[in-house]
């Protein structure tokens, strides 16, 4: 049975709402379930990167309600908001977002000691990431010494640190190599496949939308296509 | 991980946290030479009051203090040299018999306090011998009269025919004596008649206290005493104790075994020595304090700088679920670690700086000896670490530094997580 992890109805996001207002997402509903491998895609403005903060509980939507497990996060104040992303969601951006003072060990670990857990607990955690995501030797690296692809596996591993409900991937490949690109979705989608994680990326790359298991396509904060809704209309033709 | 993230953050400019570093340590090495230099001078003026004004304890009659009149005369004069004599809390005393009086010359005259001293006994107590510049050179005994000569003083002393008299150097120059000039010095007797000595200077003295010296005279005890119409008898006892901390107990006692007489200590008989040695405390905070919010503006803007250049990173951190109060928690300790590393740097280069002076003596002559000592100073000071200052300074320095820490910390937690990490 397929668990509802985001549940989205009827949101919007207006920028200068009282001069000439901008709908970056406007009127959206979206439905995720666990273990999607979904990639967002559309033209530069197209409210991708907005649809994933309102998501991720990084920005308020002007209207509509967004369910994550159950919780309306729309209803959490700023405080609850912040414990319920650093417990449900784990974060990929495109710059990578590492601490640069910080060893590659101590930014996976870093969300792992907010969120409390004993050294002995962290220590078999980042062992099993680091294999998971294929930097065995590297954990004392400062993100310096690292390449863009390491970095961004670093980022991967801290963000599926602390087992969250889903992982919001903001255009993780933009800044990599192909090579490094590749890698970096084999991990994702290994993790995917392995461990039934949740992806949802924004994303311009072809490479990553050809693995996505879904695609939704926006445009001027619409959605305009989405493919598990065509795979729905299918199945329906094929049950006449 | 906030304490290890927040140390290494500073360091993630060196240049710059170095140029705060190095500012705070400066700015604490001179408050703490500011302290050693204060306590050092305070220090110095304790012991010019205590040591050549007034003695720790000083007895009178209670109304001989209102208008010096010589009637008042302390009784049981025997039984206080008996006593004083077997006190093991006490170093040293001397009798003085004191009147107010005029000194006049053919081209002057001025009002003066004439002290009459027992030569003898004298010397320990208020060194007066000891500040001579020249005079009494008939006699026997190599006494240290400034701090580069030496001379031969007669410590039997000159003051015993009645005729002599020892001046301050204030008031030789402004009345245009020099030794062996004659004087007419003229008080009232115990009767309210006035009475009149013709005198000879025997020596010119220079204390660290310039108004003294332009207003005390000194002459033999016991035939100012027969001048005045009071033979055998005194006004004043000064008493130097052998510790400074024993002077209320010591006064308490002899209060209580004299109920007639005034036992005073320096701190009532140089009311305002008192008052600066309880203010300069304050003074030197106030001080401190003034220095560190100049410092405080340098770290301000250094943190400032440091969390906008973090912005993109604070919102990730933010993000990922920090937090506002790990958030305010590390830029504080920030704020904290790079207003504590020149604390250290300050004290121990304060303290050798200090150490050196205190042992050599910082000599402020040429800032203008004369003023100083027209307020009573000597300019020779041995500046003094101020230890017990120093947990004080520390806290004052955390307390600036969390002050500092505000403003960066609001701009830190108000950082807004997807405005941050837009692209």
């Amino acid at each position: 049975m397929n668990t509802t992890v985001i549940d989205a109805h009827n949101i919007s996001k207006v920028y200068n709402p009282k001069t000439i207002p901008v709908y970056a997402v406007n009127n959206v509903h979206l439905h995720l379930t666990k273990g999607e491998f979904t990639a967002l895609v559309g033209p530069s403005g197209s409210g991708k990167t907005t649809l994933l903060n309102l998501i991720g509980g990084l920005d308020q939507p002007d209207s509509g309600n967004i369910l994550i497990n159950g919780t309306d996060i729309t209803r959490l104040s700023p405080s609850q908001l912040v414990k319920f992303r650093l417990k449900n969601i784990g974060f990929v951006f495109q710059s990578y977002n590492l601490i640069p003072v910080l060893t590659a060990r101590e930014n996976a670990e870093f969300i792992m000691l907010l969120q409390g857990m004993t050294k002995s607990e962290r220590d078999a955690r980042i062992e099993q990431l680091f294999r998971q995501v294929g930097l065995e030797g590297l954990d004392n690296r400062r993100p310096s010494g690292l390449s863009g692809g390491q970095q961004q596996r670093v980022a991967v591993a801290r963000a599926l640190a602390t087992k969250p409900q889903f992982i919001l991937a903001d255009e993780p490949t933009a800044n990599l190599d192909s090579k490094s690109a590749s890698n970096l979705l084999d991990v994702m989608y290994k993790l995917n496949q392995e461990e039934n994680m949740t992806f949802i990326f924004s994303t311009h790359d072809q490479r990553v939308i050809e693995r996505a298991k879904r695609v939704i396509t926006l445009v001027d904060g619409r959605i305009v296509s989405d493919t598990a809704e065509v795979n729905v209309m299918e199945a329906h033709k094929a049950d006449e | 991980m906030i304490l290890q993230l927040a140390w290494r953050n500073i360091w993630r400019n060196p240049v710059r946290s170095l140029v705060i570093i190095i500012s705070v340590a400066a700015g604490l090495f001179a408050a703490l030479a500011v302290l050693a230099l204060y306590d050092g001078m305070m220090i110095s003026r304790l012991r010019t009051v205590i040591d050549t004004e007034t003695g720790h304890l000083q007895v009178h009659d209670p109304g001989f203090k209102d208008d010096m009149e010589p009637r008042y005369v302390i009784k049981n004069q025997a039984r206080w040299a008996i006593l004083l004599d077997k006190d093991p809390a006490i170093k040293c005393w001397s009798s003085r018999v004191v009147s107010s009086g005029m000194l006049a010359t053919p081209s002057g005259s001025a009002g003066v306090q004439v002290n009459g001293i027992n030569s003898g006994k004298e010397m320990p107590v208020s060194g007066i011998y000891g500040k001579l510049l020249r005079g009494l050179g008939n006699s026997s005994e190599q006494v240290a009269v400034s701090s580069k000569q030496s001379r031969s003083v007669d410590t039997g002393l000159g003051l015993t025919d009645g005729r002599s008299i020892l001046i301050g150097r204030k008031l030789a120059t402004k009345l245009k004596l020099s030794l062996g000039n004659k004087v007419v010095l003229t008080m009232t007797d115990k009767d309210a008649n006035m009475v009149s000595s013709a005198m000879r200077i025997r020596g010119i003295y220079e204390s660290a206290n310039t108004p003294l010296d332009e207003l005390n005279v000194y002459v033999s005890e016991k035939e100012l005493a027969e001048t005045l119409g009071v033979p055998g008898s005194i006004h004043e006892l000064a008493i130097i104790l052998k510790s400074d901390d024993s002077v209320s107990a010591v006064q308490h006692r002899y209060s209580s075994l004299f109920p007639g007489d005034r036992v005073e200590s320096w701190k009532e008989l140089s009311p305002e020595t008192n008052l600066m040695i309880d203010t300069v405390d304050l003074y030197s905070y106030i001080i401190v304090i003034i220095i560190l919010i100049a410092l405080s503006f340098g770290i301000v803007n250094t943190m400032l700088m440091s969390v906008l250049e973090r912005r993109k990173e604070i919102g990730m951190m933010a993000a990922l679920g920090i937090g506002k109060k790990r958030l305010l928690l590390m830029v504080l300790t920030e704020t904290i670690f790079l207003s504590l590393v020149g604390v250290p740097i300050a004290l121990g280069i304060g303290w050798l700086a200090v150490s050196y002076y205190h042992k050599n003596g910082l000599d402020l002559s040429g800032m203008g000896e004369e003023l100083m000592k027209s307020f009573g100073y000597e300019s020779l000071i041995y500046p003094t670490y101020p230890s017990d200052k120093i947990p004080a300074i520390i806290l004052l320095v955390l307390i600036s530094a969390i002050l500092a820490s505000i403003f960066p910390s609001l701009k830190s937690v108000n950082i807004k997580p997807a405005e941050a990490l837009q692209k």
